[in-house]
């Protein structure tokens, strides 16, 4: 099936349309909420969300990017969607918990293991996720497309909506970031 | 020594296998769609915010007048109960009605 057929499919809320853009970007969409998230179950949760705001929205797909691209871009904004909200609940959980209110544990994340990862490079890469999750928000979604999802300069730019130069910055700045972060960190 | 510790986590994403969607993806999100999808049914008395609103806003204007109304110092309110016991008893009296017993 063409990019075209597929979302002409799409556009007539065709099942078998449906089935098809799932299942070519169902591991892309899981990696890369993943990458963001660092829970299983909630990168699960919000693919879902995707590919349902996808069948929702298809009409106001304009075509002047890529499926693919459009598709990232859901993505991304739905995971740092849920990262903010995740991040409020923390924060009223704590004011509540202040005043006694309610005392039930708040989401504290634990320590991430990419299923991905080699073996011996396990320690360094969850210690590596956590310091991610405090970049800046481009530098974080240019770092996660780059280094978990290996999309090109070219592609995140496109996913960004930003030139291939601004992508190179924010690499480099984000990895300046992550250094004086772990030269912080206690041997 | 820190730099090398600082490349050696920076570099601990290289070879990265890309994880895959968990099994059975597709059931999952199908079941999630038709759930979600599905007209939810409201019982008769669940009511649209709008409505809601509208009839507490109505509510609230009914409550206003009738309280402004009651503290109206106005002659007429105090008349009525007179004027409307004297209509009693001339309707009574014209149709001879008289509350009298008629064990008496």
């Amino acid at each position: 099936m063409t990019e075209e057929e597929l979302l002409f499919g799409l556009r007539n809320k065709e099942e078998a349309a449906f089935k098809e853009l799932v299942s070519l970007y169902q591991d892309r969409v899981f990696n890369t909420a993943l990458g963001f998230l660092q829970n299983q179950s909630d990168a699960e949760d919000i693919s879902q969300e995707v590919f349902i705001q996808v069948y929702r929205s298809i009409h106001q797909f304009k075509e002047e990017s890529l499926l693919s691209t459009w598709v990232y871009r859901i993505t991304t904004t739905k995971c740092l969607d849920h990262l903010r909200s995740r991040k409020r609940k923390k924060r009223f959980g704590f004011i509540t918990s202040l005043f006694g209110e309610d005392n039930k544990p708040v989401y504290e994340p634990q320590d991430f293991n990419h299923p991905g990862v080699l073996q011996e490079n396990k320690e360094d890469a969850s210690q590596l996720f956590k310091l991610v999750n405090e970049l800046p928000e481009n530098q974080r979604k240019a770092f996660i497309l780059n280094k978990v999802e290996e999309l090109s300069y070219k592609e995140i730019a496109e996913i960004l909506q930003t030139s291939e130069a601004a992508v190179d910055s924010l690499l480099q700045r984000a990895k300046q970031n992550l250094r004086e972060k772990i030269n912080k960190l206690p041997p | 020594m820190e730099v090398n510790k600082a490349d050696k986590i920076l570099n601990s994403l290289n070879g990265l296998k890309k994880a895959e969607a968990p099994d059975f993806f597709y059931t999952r999100l199908m079941g999630r769609m038709q759930h979600e999808m599905e007209p939810v049914k409201r019982p008769f008395f669940q009511l649209r915010p709008l409505l809601v609103t509208s009839a507490l806003v109505l509510l609230l204007v009914v409550n206003v007048f009738s309280v402004m109304q009651l503290n109206k110092p106005s002659g007429k309110i105090k008349t009525r109960p007179i004027e409307k016991s004297a209509t009693i008893e001339s309707f009574a009296e014209a149709y001879n009605l008289n509350t009298t017993s008629v064990y008496e």
